[in-house]
């Protein structure tokens, strides 16, 4: 008897305990409502911590202008595309999400997405938005986010040590051969003076920093479907093989080797580096600083020619987003002219290429500069970029990684990188 | 936490006292006090079905499963494990991972036991000392690694600065710049955080040795390492054995103080095996397959627990 009705109360305790748990878990809840309605009430957005600086400005500015709010929760970069993934599978993800569009084909391809096409197609300034972020929305035929903002990588130039080692401040380089030459010449200033920096361990850093050299020469990593990895073209060869130089030669900090992105913009920023490539969000720390005069210049291919990374967030409505109203008025709103100009201020790129010499280039000389490397972006479009690039284990990284520090045949680095990128794109 | 905290001292009551009322005073002490303790016990209970029981099941589930993290997933089979098999890059995190606990599982119980027998005394130095040792434990382990990551930094680490005064090389030397040195490093890292942690497992045992037979051992004429060898070291065997499995497991399981200190670089020279789990489930979105990853590691971990306390057991009785 006593046997019995301890297994009961043993059995009744347990499903109790599961039960609680399972409805603290659960949470939420309220309306839902659906785009064609009134927008009111309150959506949830995720940003990324890299977004903290403007975002609940703009939020703000939102919420006082409408009557629907906006509620917005910064999420680690490192983590995004994991907290996000993984909120979007068990259903308990925002109602907006502004993401970093290399992730767009990925997320568009796993269906969490809204289709936003006739939202796109509202826009009367759908033709002025930054041609990448429209690109990297696509997926079969279909808009899934709208451009939010920008963001793109030139050389940075320190005119201090320009002049210093007799080089001409106002003619940075145009080709590998003449990066060449003025890292050589800054390096001769003296000890713990170096030509270049760059973030040997970090995919994403690379596919902003290096690509472009390689697009600039006329190659490609990936081809434009994302469906045929191009690691072993001859342009990577060209691209390693200068960087090798520099490494061999002692021009780029002992650092460079390992460093995940860390390193590089604090190396520049003390003064004893000449070149390095980064994005719009280093003139705001650089200006801040107010310890160099510097240069942004954009990034050159081997004989000449120039390119850049278009990167930067998209802004998305999610398929299970419990207050659509709002969030299709507030993505809309945050491509519009106020919008911007608060990112503008803030000093983001904006995405609008028609505002962009009207809100953004008269702030810094050096935004013309960034505002041009923009509308000319380029950015790969692949659904299993975090595997293949931005992955710092992955194989672009560690294509970079061996070919530039190592000392093995770069051509059959490439090979051995070429096979493990396609594998994981087939494997999709 | 307070959801799981809560239920069990007002869930159980509710249903539990109505068959105890009835059967009343006939309900023996021994019954009664059975139904306590499967009472007491059922927090436990609760807890360890929601957060282990299930957990494992599902992974179990989703490894034979190919499982992204968003989208259809469907059965495979026994699919993960045969790709796991000829995993290049899981083997090599496998091999990484046992060089790794094979180098640092001897260091950290001779540090330890070196540190366990100089506090072993009376006095407030001891003490002190004991404390000093000690303090690392209270730190997270990624905190850590933070700490040692910059205090190892090229060109502005303290330590990069004392190796130079002490003429081991330049300012600028790369400490994470090869495989061997950034493993050496962590390992640094992590005998300085672990070891105080063993050293007082290590000291109760000590303590726990009755005085009389280190005197008994001294009255017939053995000397310190006799005694040390025929005395304390087989009385020490069982906390000898605690601790073997603790810093086994915990160096199988390594993670975070590689993923923060050398990024499993340089070009995956130090990716362990937890490491290379995450990467698969986590930045290839692969869930079945980090899932069946996960199991062949957990059967691994438990084997060689297992192992180590048989032998360690056996070797007690003879």
């Amino acid at each position: 008897m006593a046997r019995r009705t301890t297994t009961s109360a043993t059995a009744s305790a347990v499903t109790a305990a599961l039960a609680l748990l399972l409805s603290a878990c659960g949470g939420g809840g309220g309306q839902t409502s659906s785009a064609t309605d009134k927008p009111t009430g309150t959506a949830t957005m995720w940003a990324r911590d890299s977004e903290k600086g403007f975002i609940n400005a703009l939020a703000d500015a939102y919420n006082k202008s409408h009557d629907g709010k906006v509620n917005v929760t910064v999420v680690p970069s490192a983590n995004f595309v994991q907290k996000f993934g993984t909120a979007a599978a068990s259903g308990s993800g925002p109602d907006i999400a502004s993401i970093d569009l290399v992730y767009l084909p990925y997320f568009a391809s796993k269906g969490v997405l809204d289709d936003l096409t006739s939202v796109l197609d509202s826009l009367s300034w759908k033709d002025s938005l930054s041609p990448a972020h429209k690109k990297l929305a696509e997926y079969n035929g279909k808009t899934y986010a709208l451009p939010f903002t920008a963001e793109a990588s030139v050389t940075f130039y320190n005119k201090d040590l320009f002049k210093k080692a007799g080089l001409d401040p106002d003619k940075p380089p145009t080709t590998f051969a003449e990066m060449l030459a003025d890292a050589r010449a800054i390096r001769k200033l003296g000890a713990g003076y170096y030509g270049f920096a760059l973030a040997g361990q970090c995919g994403g850093c690379n596919i902003f920093e290096t690509a472009p050299h390689i697009w600039a020469s006329g190659g490609k990593i990936l081809s434009d479907d994302g469906k045929t990895a191009m690691f072993n073209s001859p342009q990577v060869t060209d691209t390693l093989s200068f960087y090798r130089q520099m490494w061999t030669e002692g021009l780029m900090p002992p650092s460079a080797k390992t460093d995940t992105g860390t390193a590089q913009t604090t190396s520049f920023q003390s003064g004893k580096v000449g070149m390095v490539n980064l994005g719009a969000f280093f003139v705001q720390t650089l200006v801040a600083d107010k310890k160099i005069d510097f240069g942004a210049t954009p990034i050159v291919g081997k004989d000449g020619g120039t390119a850049s990374f278009a990167g930067g967030d998209e802004i998305t409505v999610t398929k299970g987003a419990k207050n659509k109203a709002v969030a299709y008025d507030f993505v809309k709103w945050a491509t519009g002219k106020t919008a911007q100009t608060i990112l503008a201020k803030n000093s983001i790129v904006p995405i609008r290429t028609d505002l962009i010499d009207k809100i953004y280039a008269p702030r810094d000389p050096r935004y013309k500069v960034l505002g041009d490397a923009m509308s000319t972006g380029q950015t790969p479009y692949s659904v299993v970029e975090n595997g293949i690039i931005n992955d710092n284990n992955g194989p672009w990284s560690t294509l970079i990684n061996q070919g530039v520090f190592g000392t093995r045949d770069i051509k059959s680095l490439q090979a051995t990188a070429q096979k493990a990128a396609q594998q994981i794109i087939d494997q999709g | 936490m307070t959801e799981t905290t809560s239920p069990p001292t007002t869930a159980p009551g509710t249903p539990a006292p109505v068959p105890a009322r009835s059967a009343g005073p006939r309900l023996s002490y021994r019954g009664r006090r059975q139904l306590m303790g499967v009472l007491l016990v059922s927090p436990a209970l609760a807890v360890v079905t929601v957060f282990f029981i299930i957990p494992l099941i599902m992974t179990f589930w989703m490894s034979l499963n190919d499982w992204p993290l968003l989208g259809n997933h469907h059965f495979v089979g026994l699919a993960n494990y045969r790709r796991a098999i000829h995993d290049t890059d899981w083997l090599h995190a496998i091999g990484f991972t046992l060089k790794y606990t094979v180098l640092i599982t001897p260091v950290l119980l001779i540090t330890a036991l070196a540190l366990a027998f100089l506090v072993n005394r009376s006095g407030r130095a001891a003490r002190a000392f004991q404390s000093l040792f000690f303090l690392p434990v209270v730190i997270g382990f990624a905190a850590a690694a933070y700490l040692w990551l910059y205090l190892a930094q090229p060109g502005l680490g303290p330590l990069s600065d004392i190796a130079v005064r002490l003429g081991m090389g330049d300012r600028d030397t790369n400490w994470f710049a090869t495989a061997t040195s950034g493993l050496l490093l962590v390992s640094v890292m992590v005998v300085w955080k672990v070891t105080g942690m063993q050293m007082i497992l290590l000291l109760s045992g000590l303590q726990a040795i009755p005085g009389e037979l280190n005197e008994a051992a001294r009255i017939d004429g053995a000397g310190r390492w006799k005694t040390f060898r025929h005395v304390t070291l087989p009385l020490l065997r069982p906390t000898l054995a605690l601790v073997l499995v603790f810093s086994v497991a915990g160096s199988l399981l390594a993670f975070d103080q590689f993923y923060i200190m050398t990024g499993g670089g340089p070009s995956n020279g130090t990716i362990t095996a937890v490491y290379q789990i995450y990467r698969t489930s986590f930045i290839n979105f692969e869930l079945g397959y980090g899932a069946a990853l996960s199991a062949m590691l957990m059967v691994a971990l438990a084997a060689v627990s297992a192992l180590q306390m048989l032998l360690l057991r056996k070797s007690d009785h003879s």
